[in-house]
């Protein structure tokens, strides 16, 4: 064990109690075919925990927050008769007590209905259903850019001459202080408006892809680079560096093919939480580039307080932390194989 | 039954196209020739890409209140009638109307041959159809029903006679007849359920020059060409299908981003350029810039007369004479929105011009007013007192229904107001808060504008039967009784001269007898358009008129 590698393996409990150990003790004769299916029925259920605690609190927060929905669903500014405010209240189930709103919201969703938009009167499966491609392919390029960026970025500059770590650090801190939003609008006028390189903004092909996942990428390689780039120092002092080097390998390999592994553990945990944070970006990046998805769906719903649409994209960032916090334990696996061992000894 | 002959003459059909380019470009000299006033001959087909500011969140104008929804479907649905500039009707989708001498019916005769683009004939009972759904309360119409007022129902005479009849009389019918809110949907939409109209695409269908081709959530809407459009508003420059094949209306939400898209040619015409953008568009020699002031209601500040030291009249003309009006719209807007007299705008029709110059920015009046209203006191803060309470006023705002830089309007009339001793209290609150407060009267100030060619808005703004805790709009929770009186019998005429003289008493009343009002500024859209689009105009409602635009 080096001394670098400790912390790394250190990053591993986060999702501690479902996982090391417990099903090998629990397993008895069982092959490991049982064990697959009692991990996996405990992450299900686990992550079904995480969405109904998630559906509550913002359930509760939405209610408590003050004023009377239905003069929110119309707006400051409305001509809306007594009888048209007295219906809206009706189709809605709103003269309902609010527990009795809850459980029938719960009722719908056990069945699978997200139900309907309060503003947009369509079904919120739908909606989300429509808006997350584009999303999804935003975050993923963005992710793309981030991670290519800061891996590219601390291999050229780790452990090299104080100016080119400097310059590098720079440029990661400028990304990370600069606010999206005006990063965004930079980015636009200087390749959009006054280059004509990239169109303004849409969802149509790769071009007009290239801006919003540099606008959203960025500040997440600033961060990624700067952790990267400590591991892989910390990673390059330790004894095996040596051992590699004396073997015969290149500078660039002992790099790419030793020090980065170490170094690839914090990077994995910290992008995995980072992608999760991307629907927070989202929202701005795709206001910013009239782009359509579940960050403009977002905005609007919390706008305008509609509340089905709020509460299907809460569910959806909770099953997407949980779908992620499952990837990134099992890519420590694949990248550090002393955690395979650790619990095949247990 | 009096007949109100249309005016049917091919010239006095010029005259209003005329007009209605003149009103395109607005009252502004700089702003260059009208779009109409293009040389060259109209040409068939290609593209215009419209950038717009807001993106509505339903497409069903009988439902939806949102302004921009019928911006985009003005060339989807027909109407029954078309306004001039001048405020006189004209045939459309109807030929020919009578109009009850108690205002209580209107009979329409319908243009024959007219087909909604699904191949349904246009009758008088797919009038009576839109009309029934529009009034039932099922519908949930948050707007055209209140263009309806008290509508008591519609009667088919024949196929094509129809008949609209209201429980009291109701002068503004016709002017919301023009609109687009009160445009027609073929019957056979509108059985499909209201999620498929506010869903927008192919299942809006309306009897227009343009086809509600496609919606892409957060991104466009697609209109195309209707070959076989054959029944042109009366006044329009020319009949027939429209020359654009296609319109495009992007949503770029974000005023720079909408500005660079226009400047960089990637869009052909956008909306709303904020004022600060309108110098570097109007610089570019491919860009004209079309004013467009909205009729209806100006930005005002509706001052409560019925809270706090505003009960008290002196309080509420210190108010208006404190404010530095002319200073703060010319520096927000950069010189390029008027400052505005009159709760109404001066493109409504009835507007008094005499109001002008009537509120002139007088800070040792206006202390003089207060302290002959007993605040005297100061506090350690410089602010005014009476029996140890500090003047103080509450005016709330919510940021994300707040549009054209009026948060730093409001900071700049706190400023002023400091100086001569009142502390204006302006915290932004979420749309939660906001409403609970405006819902039941606790505030001293509460501004917006509304846009409606129709004096009989001043109704709903100052009627004491329009009181917020009815629903209505009455913000300055005005109980007078000449307001009344001269506002109802407004809605009770057609004669354009007795509702000039009404209505102006009306604004004089309210504006510098009462003092429950003061006006700001004229609420006016930018518009920037390229010089490859020629005969882009705007009726007097302030929609866009694709139909005679072309590319050139």
């Amino acid at each position: 064990m080096t001394s670098a590698a400790a912390p790394a393996v250190g990053e591993v409990p986060p999702d501690g109690p479902e996982w090391p150990g417990e099903p090998a003790s629990r397993g008895r004769l069982a092959g490991p075919a049982r064990t697959i299916g009692v991990v996996l029925a405990r992450r299900v259920a686990a992550a079904a925990a995480v969405m109904l605690g998630a559906a509550t609190t913002a359930f509760v927060a939405l209610h408590l927050l003050p004023g009377d929905p239905v003069a929110i669903i119309l707006g400051p500014s409305t001509m809306a008769s007594p009888q048209v405010r007295a219906q809206i209240r009706t189709d809605l189930g709103l003269d309902a007590p609010i527990v009795v709103q809850f459980l029938r919201y719960l009722g719908r969703l056990l069945q699978g209905d997200l139900g309907r938009s309060y503003q947009l009167q369509q079904p919120v499966s739908a909606l989300i259903g429509d808006q997350l491609a584009p999303t999804v392919q935003l975050a993923l390029a963005a992710i793309a850019v981030a991670v290519v960026l800061a891996v590219v970025s601390a291999v050229a500059t780790a452990g090299q001459r104080p100016a080119l770590r400097a310059a590098a650090s720079l440029w990661e801190l400028v990304t990370v202080s600069t606010p999206p939003f005006w990063l965004g609008i930079l980015l636009l006028t200087a390749l959009s408006f006054r280059l004509h390189v990239f169109p303004v903004a849409g969802a149509g092909g790769f071009g007009a892809l290239v801006l919003p996942a540099l606008t959203l990428g960025l500040p997440v390689a600033g961060i990624l680079g700067q952790v990267l780039r400590e591991g892989l120092e910390t990673a390059l002092e330790a004894p095996f560096v040596t051992t590699a080097r004396a073997r015969g390998l290149s500078q660039t390999a002992v790099r790419a093919r030793h020090a980065l592994r170490h170094a690839a553990v914090p990077l994995v945990t910290l992008s995995g939480w980072l992608a999760g944070t991307l629907l927070g970006g989202a929202v701005i990046v795709e206001k910013v580039f009239a782009r359509p998805g579940i960050g403009a769906l977002t905005l609007q719903a919390v706008g305008s307080r509609d509340m089905p649409v709020v509460m299907g994209v809460v569910l959806l960032s909770a099953l997407v932390f949980v779908l992620l916090s499952t990837v990134v334990d099992l890519l420590y696996l694949l990248i550090d194989p002393r955690l395979r061992s650790d619990r095949g000894a247990r | 039954m009096r007949l109100a002959r249309p005016v049917r003459p091919l010239l006095l059909a010029m005259a209003t196209a005329a007009a209605l380019t003149l009103t395109a470009c607005g009252s502004d000299s700089g702003s260059g020739s009208g779009a109409g006033a293009k040389p060259g001959t109209p040409r068939t087909g290609g593209t215009v890409t419209y950038a717009l500011d807001v993106e509505p969140t339903c497409f069903d104008l009988q439902v939806n209140p949102q302004g921009i929804t019928g911006d985009i479907e003005r060339g989807v649905v027909d109407s029954l009638v078309t306004i001039d500039a001048k405020g006189a009707f004209h045939p459309w989708l109807a030929t020919s109307w009578q109009i009850a001498p108690d205002l209580k019916s209107y009979t329409f005769k319908l243009r024959d041959g007219v087909r909604f683009t699904d191949g349904t004939p246009f009758d008088a009972a797919a009038v009576k159809a839109n009309f029934d759904r529009i009034a039932d309360p099922k519908t949930k119409s948050q707007y055209a029903a209140t263009l309806l007022g008290p509508y008591a129902g519609t009667s088919v005479v024949d196929p094509h006679t129809v008949t609209v009849s209201f429980s009291k009389p109701f002068a503004p019918f016709l002017q919301g007849a023009s609109t687009p809110s009160l445009g027609f949907y073929s019957p056979k939409s509108l059985t499909q359920g209201p999620d498929a109209l506010c869903a927008g695409g192919s299942s809006i269908i309306g009897t227009g020059p343009f086809v509600f081709s496609s919606y892409t959530k957060g991104q466009s809407v697609t209109l195309a060409r209707n070959p076989s459009y054959a029944w042109a508003p009366q006044g329009s420059a020319h009949t027939g299908p429209a020359y654009l094949d296609k319109v495009v209306f992007r949503f770029l939400t974000e005023d720079p981003v909408r500005a660079g898209a226009v400047t960089s040619g990637q869009v052909d015409v956008a909306t709303s350029i904020a004022p600060s953008d309108a110098r570097t568009v109007q610089a570019d020699r491919n860009l004209r810039i079309q004013k467009v002031e909205d009729a209806g209601g100006s930005y005002s500040i509706f001052l409560n007369t019925t809270r706090g030291a505003l009960t008290d009249v002196r309080v509420r003309k210190a108010v208006q004479l404190g404010t530095n009006v002319d200073q703060i719209v010319k520096t927000v807007y950069f010189g390029q929105y008027q400052r505005s007299w009159s709760p109404l705008t001066p493109s409504t029709p009835s507007y008094d011009p005499t109001l002008r110059d009537s509120l002139r920015f007088d800070p040792t009046a206006a202390g003089k007013l207060l302290d002959e209203a007993g605040w005297t006191g100061r506090d350690a803060q410089g602010y005014r007192t009476k029996d140890g309470k500090r003047l103080a006023i509450d005016w709330p705002w919510n940021p994300p229904h707040t549009r054209e830089q009026r948060g730093v309007v409001g900071q700049a009339i706190q400023a002023d107001l400091k100086k001569i001793g009142v502390d204006v209290r302006h915290p932004a609150l979420d749309i939660g808060a906001y409403v609970a407060l405006a819902g039941t009267g606790q505030y001293d100030f509460y501004d917006f504008s509304w846009t409606r060619f129709d004096p009989d808005i001043l109704r709903g703004f100052f009627n004491s039967a329009s009181l917020p805790s009815t629903g209505g709009q009455n913000a300055a929770n005005l109980r007078d009784p000449k307001v009344d009186e001269w506002t109802d019998a407004g809605a009770a005429t057609l004669d354009r001269a007795k509702r000039d003289a009404l209505y102006a008493q009306v604004q004089h009343q309210v504006v510098l007898t009462d003092a429950a009002v003061l006006p700001v500024y004229v609420p006016t859209k930018l518009v920037a358009i390229s010089t490859h689009v020629a005969g882009l105009t705007v009726d007097p409602n302030g929609k866009p008129l694709l139909y005679g635009a072309w590319r050139s």
